[in-house]
């Protein structure tokens, strides 16, 4: 059989790109049994509570923490490496410095979270894993962009197209925010609320220049490959790529309305917040238009639907994040349980159905092994279950505890808390259900991943045919 | 977009215009504020001998901010009360005025925070908590509060079988009775929580006035019998006066003490019914003309604060001033004190002649000259 250029580039990227998917999959777990004790805890305030390792505010951050920089790193790692390294049909080089550097972010990330665990927090928004890490994680990713850049200049072809964009903006926006943060916030810190503007900006941002970014250049890559058509109106990326690239860092500090900082930082967030609706009908025109020229396609090929599903979700909650900007409506939003709803959407319902995805479009492609439907299927019943229940559930209940919150005569813990206590629940169910569809998906590509020593192929191949024949 | 290092370019501009505002804008705006009196003088200076705000915490406060971060405690609560526009802390009692930017340039960990399943606790420390409702709120919330989700930590505590020194004893909904003794970081905290207070106000933020409707119901409570003696009800009437107007000539008595006479609880002392304002008239002199600081128990409640010689400027009340306010609040709200004449407010000064004007009494030095 002959051997295409396409193989030669996957075969140059097996082992890097299989190392960051199962190290990103384990993450997940991981980040899947944190979620599921600290919402016990708000169900149960006794369940492990005589552990000092366990406090409700330290888990909770671990989870975030583990989701963000275990699962979203790695699998921003392995994504990329295998898409910049598909367009730019060159192979991937350099690769035991890839793999050692992604061993370092790895071990950087579980003694990070370990530190937290054991109380060396730092307050600032995502960046609490404890500062000695930090230079451990940089250098490490610093080496990986490297490589992901060198491996882009190889490229054949010198124009360049929107998920390049995209991927690379979010590859290289990452190290950026995290040197402006560390300046601020360590090597020569502000006083008081300065410190809450910069972390704010360094938390909101890492999802909107990070994850998003990126999850949307995966989306403008698989889209038309499966579909096998052309982006529509794809002259409106390059527009929707330069608003999100300059009005998002300005879009993310509205949740600082009412506080202790100058009225302009909350109003501008605000304004900001709003434009955002441009690129965010942008990237939906550009998508939903492609994919529903082709609806079968969508609902047969699991990829596909995950990314659809993925983009759906990123339109629709975006708005809805929209209106919550507002100030009328943040008024009764902020500080509810409503940011659980923000953070989620953007992590569960948007880059990781996405992530999801774009794993199962790249693995069989990679090793050569198919993952069974049934599989994935369920997989995606269960995700798309379970994301929707969390979402609904944070979005409903944020709003309760919001407008409750603004009635000054209402007790809190008796009245406010009591009456979200159900919404609580609710996202205990989702997180077991989340948890049983990443365990499934884990299974799914440790399957693919790993050779079972168990499997004699070529045997279980004549019984099969054996077995047809009787 | 081809070139890399053009595409680079770009993407990081769009970032550095963001930075430039937020970080660097913000930091040039207020990155440099430093504490400052409540009033300012005219020309913006600080008025010399002023109290500075905010107060930088003290060393165990301080551990305790470190402690409340590594428990993730800020995951829940919120360490700001918003503006009046922006929602309704004020009103639920969370503070006495909005928090500023001021505020706090002397902590080293802002647990601002963003999400509040619990409580703010930007004024935990003036919520009138003693140490033991805290310690035991820390170690098994719903001992106190039954519906609380706010989780146990046990663990910053060591559970004792009897009542040794120093243990709290602790019942829980179930009726078990335990002795607890705290840690060294459960004290800590609460220290860093009784701390937490921003009763102060700043040149850019004062307090939230409290709604009035208390002054229209007072309006219509009789101050004055018709039965009293003319003398005597002149005292009252002109003593009221002295007693709310708050600027020249008056006393501004009512700012603290308030129109119903029963201060603010944990804050200010009531005068109703006190054994200070209906007992020995020695005392209750001697503090209008001199103002009073420190610990002081009125009926049965601890107070400490301060209490500036009253009178603007003050301590400017003269003997018939003094005579008419002190008759006044012996004789409203219920109170029934004899009157207070201006030749015992004489006898009085006379003998503390020596005392310099702004030498505040603390209630010990009081109580002791007895």
């Amino acid at each position: 059989m002959k051997i295409t250029d396409e193989q030669v580039i996957d075969k140059s990227a097996k082992w890097v790109v299989s190392f960051f998917v199962a190290s990103a999959g384990l993450w997940l777990l991981a980040a899947a049994l944190l979620a599921y004790i600290a919402a016990a805890k708000l169900t149960d305030p006794f369940f492990l509570s005589s552990f000092e390792f366990f406090t409700y505010g330290k888990v909770k951050i671990a989870q975030a923490n583990a989701f963000v920089y275990g699962w979203g790193g790695n699998s921003i790692f392995a994504i990329s490496i295998w898409i910049i390294a598909r367009l730019s049909q060159a192979e991937v080089r350099g690769r035991v410095l890839l793999l050692v550097a992604g061993f370092i972010w790895n071990i950087g990330i579980t003694l990070g979270l370990l530190g937290i665990l054991d109380g060396h927090m730092n307050s600032h928004e995502m960046l609490e894993m404890p500062k000695e890490i930090w230079p451990l994680l940089f250098i490490s990713y610093a080496i990986i962009t490297c490589l992901i850049i060198v491996l882009h200049r190889s490229r054949k072809y010198s124009d360049t197209i929107a998920p390049q964009w995209f991927i690379l903006a979010a590859i290289l926006w990452f190290p950026a925010l995290f040197l402006i943060a560390w300046n601020g916030l360590e090597i020569n810190p502000s006083p008081g609320t300065v410190q809450s503007v910069l972390s704010m900006w360094f938390g909101q941002n890492l999802i909107w220049l990070w994850l998003t970014p990126f999850a949307l250049g995966v989306a403008y890559y698989i889209i038309p490959s499966i579909i096998g058509k052309p982006i529509d109106k794809y002259y409106l990326a390059i527009f929707g790529f330069w608003c999100i690239a300059s009005l998002a860092p300005w879009s993310v500090v509205h949740h600082l309305e009412g506080g202790p900082v100058p009225m302009w930082i909350p109003a501008i967030g605000t304004v900001m917040s709003i434009a955002m609706i441009f690129p965010i009908a942008v990237a939906s025109t550009n998508f939903h238009a492609t994919a529903f020229k082709d609806i079968d396609k969508v609902w047969n090929s699991l990829p596909l639907r995950f990314v659809i599903f993925g983009t759906l979700s990123y339109t629709i909650s975006s708005y809805i994040g929209v209106i919550f900007s507002l100030p009328a409506v943040a008024k009764l939003t902020q500080f509810s349980i409503i940011n659980e709803f923000h953070f989620n959407q953007r992590v569960y319902g948007f880059f990781s159905m996405i992530v999801f995805g774009a794993v199962y479009y790249m693995l069989p492609k990679i090793t050569g092994k198919e993952i069974t439907i049934a599989a994935k299927t369920f997989h995606f019943w269960t995700s798309a279950l379970g994301v929707m229940m969390l979402l609904l559930a944070y979005l409903i209940g944020g709003l309760t505890h919001g407008v409750l919150a603004q009635q000054p005569d209402l007790d809190w813990a008796n009245s406010v808390i009591a009456s979200i206590q159900p919404y609580f629940l609710i996202t205990e169910i989702s997180f077991i259900i989340l948890g049983f569809s990443q365990l499934v998906f884990v299974i799914n590509i440790w399957k693919v991943l790993v050779p079972n020593p168990f499997e004699d192929t070529g045997r279980s191949k004549k019984f099969a045919s054996k077995a047809s024949t009787v | 977009m081809n070139n890399i290092f053009k595409f680079s370019f770009g993407i990081f501009s769009t970032l550095a215009v963001a930075w430039f505002a937020f970080v660097v804008g913000a930091r040039k705006q207020f990155g440099d504020l430093s504490p400052t009196s409540s009033v300012l003088n005219e020309d913006g200076s600080i008025p010399e001998d002023s109290d500075l705000y905010p107060i930088a915490f003290s060393g165990a406060a301080q551990q305790g901010a470190e402690e409340y971060l590594s428990l993730g405690c800020a995951t829940c609560h919120t360490q700001q009360v918003r503006l009046v526009e922006a929602g309704f802390d004020v009103e639920r009692g969370w503070g006495k005025r909005p928090s500023v930017a001021r505020d706090y340039i002397l902590q080293n960990e802002v647990n601002i925070g963003n999400t509040r399943v619990g409580p703010d606790l930007a004024n935990i420390g003036l919520r009138e908590y003693s140490d033991e409702w805290l310690h035991q709120h820390l170690f098994e919330p719903q001992s106190l509060i039954e519906k609380s989700i706010c989780p146990p930590n046990p663990f910053l505590y060591d559970i004792k079988d009897s009542n040794v020194s120093g243990a709290l004893q602790i019942i829980s909904e179930d009726n078990t009775t335990r002795f607890v003794k705290p840690g060294i970081k459960a004290n800590r905290i609460v220290a860093y929580l009784q701390e937490l207070r921003q009763d102060y106000e700043l040149p850019e933020m004062s307090f939230v006035e409290e709604e009035e409707p208390v002054t229209s119901e007072l309006v219509t409570i009789p101050t004055t019998s018709t039965k009293l003696p003319s003398w005597l009800s002149d005292q009252i009437s002109s003593g009221k006066e002295i007693y709310t107007k708050v600027g020249p000539g008056g006393g501004g008595c009512v700012s603290c003490h308030q129109p119903t006479g029963l201060g603010q609880p944990g804050v200010f002392p009531p005068l109703v019914d006190s054994d200070w304002v209906l007992g020995d008239k020695e005392r209750i002199i001697k503090i209008s003309m001199h103002g009073l600081m420190g610990e002081i128990e009125v009926s049965g409640v601890k107070y400490n604060g301060v209490m500036i010689p009253p009178g603007v400027p003050p301590g400017s009340l003269t003997d018939q001033q003094i005579a008419d306010v002190l008759t006044y609040i012996r004789n409203d709200w219920g109170n029934s004190g004899s009157a207070i004449s201006p030749e015992e407010v004489a006898i009085v000064r006379d003998s503390v002649k020596d005392r310099g004007q702004m030498q505040m009494w603390t209630a010990a030095e009081l109580n002791s000259d007895k």
